[in-house]
């Protein structure tokens, strides 16, 4: 299998442009998410997201543009929910999510290639992107990676331990709808590509796979990066070749899951070898 | 009452602050101030609000009835120079930060957005994390440490805000008894360059050590004054409630909430 | 169109069977999931069946076999990742469900009519099922509900005090495993009529609003059940008559039943609540569950 060859053709350059950008975009933007176990904040966007892209289809307009009007409100909702949430408005939570993808699902089905257009925005289409996508994910993520050097210390800070970064004047709240914003925007970026449902992954399992392996958040997210492109390579690269020379037709999106899944199982099994290494460099030193 | 403090505003002044939660009082009628250099223990049951006072000092709950002044301004306004020192306990430990960069984290405020932490700001810390006796620990990852240790690191944090006010959560519950002094001492460093300090507790013995004061809560103020006079069995059994205790000399037996 | 108008055809008429026997299912085993505060494990469920219900219609096989081994599975490998280090318990279920998920997509991708058959899937496809169908969800349907009604006392003081439970003798972690497995299968027997995304809102919607006017459990769930099986026909009836997908409106029905309880049920509507601000409040109530996050 020639992990290289696919890439000569050019809507394959464009579709490896996107995944690595998008797979270093969400796997940097994840860190933080698992962090912070927010792993739900992300799902809850799939489902909320989803009849904005509708919505914007139907319209005519960007796609981009649909998912981040409604990106940016499931920011807000969620950040204004999420303090006040008690166990009983978990039902609520749900219920909301459900009607918010419902209602999409109503929309887009009264038109016709029904079926196909809830497969495009679910799962994406990577292989269809164009030049103006591309320079799209481009911008967002150009604008993700500022906010994220700007506000990184606090954000860590938050993170970590979020009653010290309260008594030291951090309106913690602002921070979690910053945050938000961002994972909002990682979804809108990868719309077209991978879709809503799959977007997910990107962002948790790279970052979930780098937490096992650094001990630090500066290594923890050039890991996470890391396998978040190299995950986008490889599941288009293995699509690719196993479409052509096997001719089974693999989903590309689904296929990079698949692989970021794979590394994931990989950093899983090598993590416990790698703290018994480290534990034996340690010194034991008095308390 | 405790004495005037010789100039200036005290660094923490409560006047009969009341804090309600849906309309049911969770703390009501603290009365009393603390002076540069003094220490003072909240001492109470669980539930007793001590946790609640903590959050209102640091203007983190609103207050219903009376007023919390720190350096003579509201709460909110003095918070660079308010540290606060939680249970290690409450935090990820398999979190990826070091020592060090935990003990940096007192910075920030100092340091404010966008900016990064400069030297200074690294020599504090490294100074901070020798006093508690963690120098050598500095690049080893925060929940490889030990409970105490990283109580601590907590604690070296905190100094390196170089706070007017400390304000610490349960800081002995669960740590070794070498760390409980390592934190005495930073703890009295702290206190002799003019900061003042409040600690919940329940270690009354700890309490007789580390502090001058005590302030007795069980969701009402029962006593704020000085320990020798206001730590009494009969003001403790009004505050835990009737549960007999016993103070033989120096020995003390700790209440079981 | 009248309502006979819209129900005249036969795909209509079972389709309308379907709807009112799947809404009350779920309708009765969504105030369990209620108790137990499973909405969102509900939801992973649903995720987590797509790729078993997929792998199980592909091998020719029984859905519910397919998707009940698929679902242990899945349980078992989060559980395991989760008590790894450095993995916490969302991160597992977001690895384990994203995996699995495109999993699904994968073998599907692979089979000509993907598009028509993934939405089966994922948001049901209730016009299209057929007098198998109905047989099935009508079995399962009676299993479930008698299974509950036989296991009803226990499962309730498992939901409220597992330690009692365990103390009177009762295996608590088997009984959660049925109570999972009965869950699963109303998720499963779910898909035709709404599909595995949006399950959850069926079985979670009705139980939520009954809950909004009554406190009784058994009132509970049969006004649950009612709620589900109305949102069913009343959702099928919209969907019919302006053509858009079923399982979706019928959801979005569920959803509005429960967003005006919410603001006018007599005693737990947010309108009815505001009045208990003038009551006046004994100095000495202990701190109830819901006050500041630190007591003490």
């Amino acid at each position: 299998m020639n992990l290289f060859e696919p890439f000569s053709i050019p809507y394959m350059q464009r579709a490896l442009a996107e995944v690595l950008v998008l797979g270093a975009l969400a796997g940097a933007v994840g860190v933080l998410v698992v962090l912070r176990r927010l792993a739900f904040v992300g799902d809850a966007l799939t489902h909320t997201v989803f009849p904005g892209v509708v919505i914007a289809h139907l319209l005519g307009r960007s796609l981009m543009a649909g998912a981040l009007a409604f990106g940016v409100l499931t920011a807000v909702l969620l950040t204004g929910l999420g303090s006040h949430r008690r166990v009983g408005d978990d039902a609520a939570l749900a219920i909301l999510l459900t009607s918010f993808f419902s209602l999409g699902v109503v929309l887009i089905s009264r038109t016709r290639g029904f079926t196909a257009d809830l497969t495009v925005f679910l799962f994406g289409r990577v292989l269809a992107i164009d030049r103006t996508d591309l320079v799209q994910t481009l911008v967002v993520a150009a604008v993700v990676a500022l906010v994220l050097a700007v506000l990184h210390k606090e954000l860590v800070l938050r993170a970590f331990d979020p009653e010290a970064a309260a008594a030291m004047g951090y309106r913690t709240r602002r921070l979690d709808l910053v945050l938000n914003l961002l994972i909002a925007l990682v979804v809108v970026a990868a719309v077209e590509a991978v879709g809503t449902v799959l977007v997910i992954a990107l962002i948790v399992v790279p970052a979930a796979a780098a937490r096992l392996l650094a001990d630090r958040v500066a290594a923890m997210t050039a890991l996470a990066c890391l396998l978040g492109a190299a995950g986008g390579w490889l599941g288009l690269a293995i699509s690719y070749e196993v479409s052509v020379d096997h001719d089974l037709r693999l989903a590309a999106g689904a296929t990079i899951v698949v692989v970021l899944v794979g590394l994931f199982l990989v950093a899983a099994a090598v993590a416990p070898l790698r703290r018994r290494l480290a534990r034996d460099r340690v010194p034991a030193v008095a308390p | 009452m405790a004495p005037e403090p010789p100039g200036g505003p005290p660094v923490l002044a409560l006047r009969q602050a009341t804090v309600a939660y849906e309309r049911e009082p969770v703390v009501e009628g603290v009365d009393g101030e603390v002076a540069a250099g003094q220490s003072v223990a909240l001492i109470g049951p669980n539930g007793a609000g001590k946790s609640t006072l903590i959050r209102a000092v640091l203007g983190l709950v609103p207050l219903t009835g009376g007023t919390i002044q720190v350096l003579g301004r509201a709460p909110q306004a003095a918070r660079r120079q308010v540290a606060y020192v939680p249970q290690a306990d409450t935090l990820d430990a398999e979190f990826p930060v070091s020592a060090l960069q935990v003990v940096l984290m007192g910075r920030y405020p100092r340091i404010g957005w966008v900016r990064r932490p400069g030297t200074a700001d690294r020599q504090a810390a490294a100074s901070a994390l020798a006093q508690v006796g963690l120098a050598e620990r500095a690049s080893a990852r925060f929940g490889t440490l030990s409970g105490g240790q990283r109580q601590r690191v907590l604690l070296a944090r905190a100094i390196a805000q170089e706070p007017r006010l400390l304000l610490l959560d349960e800081p002995f519950n669960g740590v070794d008894a070498l760390s409980q002094d390592l934190l005495l001492t930073a703890m009295g460093r702290l206190r002799s360059a003019g900061a003042a300090v409040v600690m919940a507790t329940h270690d009354l013995g700890l309490a007789h050590l580390a502090c001058d004061e005590v302030c007795l809560l069980n969701r009402h103020q029962i006593g704020f004054g000085p320990i020798g006079t206001t730590l009494t069995p009969e003001l403790l059994r009004a505050t835990y409630g009737g549960q007999a205790l016993q103070l033989r000399g120096d020995g003390v037996i700790v209440a079981r909430p | 169109m009248s309502l006979l108008e819209v129900f005249g055809d036969s795909f209509a008429r079972r389709a309308l069977l379907e709807a009112v026997m799947v809404g009350g299912l779920c309708g009765a085993v969504g105030v369990h999931v209620l108790l137990r505060r499973l909405p969102f494990f509900t939801m992973a469920l649903g995720h987590a069946t797509f790729p078993g219900v997929v792998l199980a219609a592909l091998l020719g096989i029984s859905l519910f076999a397919g998707a009940a081994a698929f679902g242990a599975v899945v349980v078992v490998v989060v559980a395991l990742l989760g008590a790894r280090d450095r993995v916490d318990d969302t991160s597992a279920v977001g690895v384990t469900l994203s995996g699995a998920f495109a999993l699904g997509v994968l073998l599907l991708s692979a089979q000509a009519g993907f598009s028509r058959d993934l939405t089966a899937y994922l948001v049901g496809s209730i016009i299209t099922v057929q007098v198998g169908d109905l047989v099935t969800t009508a079995l399962v349907g009676a299993a479930v509900l008698a299974a509950l009604a036989a296991l009803h006392k226990e499962l309730v003081l498992g939901a409220f005090d597992r330690g009692g439970l365990a103390a009177l003798g009762y295996p608590v972690l088997a009984l959660d495993v049925v109570l999972l497995l009965l869950i699963e299968a109303t998720v499963v027997t779910s898909i035709p009529a709404v599909g595995t995304i949006l399950a959850v809102a069926l079985i979670v919607a009705p139980a939520a609003t009954a809950r909004l006017w009554t406190e009784r459990l058994r009132a509970t769930m049969a006004l649950a059940a009612v709620l589900g099986a109305t949102s069913g026909v009343v959702g099928l009836a919209i969907s019919l008559q302006w053509r858009v997908a079923a399982g979706a409106t019928i959801v979005l029905v569920a959803a509005a039943l429960f967003a005006v309880s919410l603001v006018v049920a007599p005693r737990h509507g947010l309108l009815a609540r505001r009045p208990a601000a003038l009551v006046p409040v004994a100095a000495t109530t202990t701190a109830a569950g819901q006050g500041p996050t630190r007591a003490g």
